[in-house]
């Protein structure tokens, strides 16, 4: 166990955890911004895996990271438009949506994934480097855990104020909210519900498969089958623990990646401890999370309510 | 001006229209999946059929091959009936599974009589108790229940994987299998036909979906379940202790899913491995799904997935076509049935443009 406590490992597993942490904030900054807009979409787990998989074929297929993330959007965005179908168009409970969703993802991922390696080795990549800022990366202990990272890292924690502002100060960000709140006010008001919706579940679709595309090419060399092991649902619980505010989701974000991180280093240490036992912490904890997290003050009034007109 | 409304209730001619529509649908996208990898779609087909229902044997493997979905299945439906998206089936099988288990450890060599009788309750205590705990989570501290069921599958999944590689169930001399060595014979699962392992957790299965239906339609537990759904309000207001209605709900979701582990481990595998259990948990809520929340449905739904699990075998062998095929076409189907079966119950009507 005091493996794990040394100033090496401490920072390498830090390091590590701003990687992991990258995957889960964009896809929670996502889900944050679709639920401000009322829907409950339980798809971010699928829609996840499908960006890792379109991420996969199109790495090896132009060996370009910045085409396989743009591919991966995009394949964000048809997730999302199904979604929004379902729930804004034919108004299907958002729960039983996304759950059909995340099954139909995970078939499809698998099959199409099976029937492109056939019976050979899966092709594989190197995965992406880093882009360490210069000055502030050789700052001790500060620059390597924030200032040697990917460029996607840095993006996905700038984005978190960005968010915060989008919501709480434009004008596109209060309708998007007004949507989640009081969908009647925005209607009577001329404004369409269901515009907003697809347009929250788009983006929040979009980023979403971003973080699985980021999965794909830093972390691995090639796909496999359910390779985003839950980091979607860790997602959708660090928005609910957050509060549905954006730092306090990056805050529960980050004890998800720390946790991730450790058992990843526990398993190569050799510690007493069977492995198995630190791959569920971040599981077991994010369940102690939402048990100790009571306030749900946060919660749009009308998440998760299908909206009819009149 | 056309307009869109949605009808609460809808004839047994619009559901089955549904059913068709999703059918159809459905089908069409499999043949335009398999086309894009490059097979042929008759070929396909022609061996999920012929693997599915070709000969006697096929038949009855079908048979073995739909039992624990019934199982998965019937969970579903009585969660989802009460509105409880519990999503925790495969867990609980797993948990089912480890518990039977477990017990049988100390069962020596007492005869199957009293041994299978002993295997089935506790399992079906672990799956409770671990559908009970989502429940408490869900009554106590409102954590959702989706979440806590989602989560609690990858905890158990690793707790199998320590108890099995490295923890005491280890089978001596290796890690690597992860898996126990061959029940003896008196805690195998009785078998109804002797050339194909088509055991008693089939007629179990159907007992159960039997009871399910009883217990939905004629008592006032069902009436409790169905009325959760529709309205917790009300019932809180008749002086129905809503909490208990939850425990029970989970509780009996997590002992049926457990079911699915004992029919699995000890009617067809005959030793403890997580690799044979994975997916049923989850192609049981399809199953559910798909059979409408009715327990007679999901019997059904649970013959065709059983069928085409079972036939997906049989098709990767004469063709390049993999098996996860079916996996595939079960996300298809429940897509395009729930799709389908909100479209039948839109009414359209044309009105002339009002003023607002």
């Amino acid at each position: 166990m005091s493996e794990l406590l040394s100033p090496d490992i401490l920072m390498s597993i830090l390091i590590a955890a701003m990687g992991v942490a990258t995957v889960i904030l964009l896809a929670a900054l996502g889900e944050l911004v679709t639920e401000r807009a009322g829907i409950w979409n339980m798809g971010v787990e699928g829609t996840m895996l499908t960006g890792c998989l379109i991420a996969y074929f199109t790495m090896v297929a132009t060996g370009s990271p910045v085409i396989a993330a743009l591919a991966a959007m995009a394949a964000g965005l048809a997730a999302g438009l199904l979604i929004g179908f379902m729930t804004v168009a034919l108004r299907v409970d958002h729960f039983v949506t996304g759950l059909g969703f995340n099954l139909l993802a995970s078939g499809l991922t698998l099959f199409w994934f099976r029937s492109y390696v056939g019976g050979s080795k899966p092709p594989s990549y190197s995965t992406i480097g880093k882009t360490p800022i210069p000055v502030l990366s050789d700052i001790p202990v500060i620059g390597p855990i924030l200032f040697d990272q990917h460029l996607l890292t840095y993006a996905a924690i700038l984005s978190v104020p960005f968010i915060g502002y989008f919501l709480r100060r434009t004008t596109l960000g209060l309708e998007t909210r007004a949507a989640g709140e009081n969908p009647q006010f925005l209607e009577a008001k001329g404004l369409s519900v269901s515009t907003r919706q697809y347009g929250a579940l788009l983006f929040g679709s979009a980023l979403t498969a971003l973080g699985g595309a980021f999965l794909m090419l830093a972390f691995a060399d090639q796909f496999r089958p359910d390779i985003s092991g839950g980091r979607g649902w860790l997602a959708i619980v660090a928005v609910i623990a957050g509060n549905w505010r954006p730092v306090r989701t990056m805050i529960a974000v980050m004890v998800f990646a720390v946790l991730d991180s450790v058992a990843v280093h526990a398993q190569g240490l050799g510690v007493d401890i069977p492995y198995q036992f630190f791959l569920m912490l971040p599981y077991a904890a994010s369940i102690l999370l939402l048990v100790m997290i009571g306030s749900r003050s946060g919660q749009p009034a009308k998440l998760g309510v299908p909206f009819l007109k009149h | 001006m056309i307009e869109f409304s949605v009808r609460t209730s809808v004839g047994w001619q619009a559901q089955f229209a549904a059913y068709v529509l999703a059918l159809t649908l459905g089908f069409a996208t499999s043949a335009l999946l398999i086309a894009a990898s490059g097979a042929s779609v008759s070929e396909g087909f022609g061996a999920l059929y012929e693997g599915a229902f070709g000969s006697r044997e096929a038949i009855l493997q079908s048979l073995v091959a739909a039992t624990p979905l019934i199982f998965t299945g019937l969970a579903t439906v009585i969660a989802f009936r009460a509105e409880i998206w519990s999503i925790g089936q495969e867990g609980q099988m797993f948990a089912g599974a480890m518990s039977g288990y477990w017990i049988s450890l100390y069962l020596g060599g007492v005869s199957a009589l009293v041994a299978i009788p002993m295997i089935l309750i506790a399992a079906m205590a672990g799956g409770a108790a671990l559908g009970g705990f989502c429940g408490w989570l869900k009554t106590r501290f409102q954590v959702n229940e989706i979440i806590s069921t989602v989560m609690l599958n990858y905890v158990i999944v690793y707790l199998l994987s320590y108890l099995l590689a490295g923890g005491p169930w280890t089978e001596e001399g290796t890690t690597s299998y992860q898996q126990t060595p061959v029940f003896a014979d008196n805690f195998h699962l009785p078998l109804i036909v002797s050339d194909v392992k088509l055991h008693i957790g089939f007629l179990l299965a159907l007992a159960a979906a039997v009871i399910c239906w009883v217990i939905l339609k004629k008592t006032p537990l069902g009436f409790e379940i169905r009325a959760l759904g529709f309205n917790p309000t009300a019932l809180r207001f008749k002086g129905v202790n809503v909490t208990r209605t939850v425990l029970i709900v989970m509780c009996l979701s997590g002992a049926l899913s457990a079911l699915a582990g004992v029919s699995e481990i000890f009617g067809v595998n005959y030793r403890l491995r997580g690799d044979v259990l994975v997916g049923l948990g989850f192609t049981g809520i399809i199953v559910g799904m798909i059979g409408g929340l009715n327990p007679i449905g999901a019997v059904v739904a649970a013959l065709f997935f059983g069928a085409l699990a079972n036939g997906s075998l049989y098709m990767s062998v004469l063709s390049d076509i993999p098996p996860s095929l079916v996996p595939a076409m079960q996300g298809i189907l429940l897509l395009f049935f729930l799709s389908a079966s909100v479209l039948v119950r839109f009414s359209v009507q044309f009105r002339r443009p009002t003023n607002v």
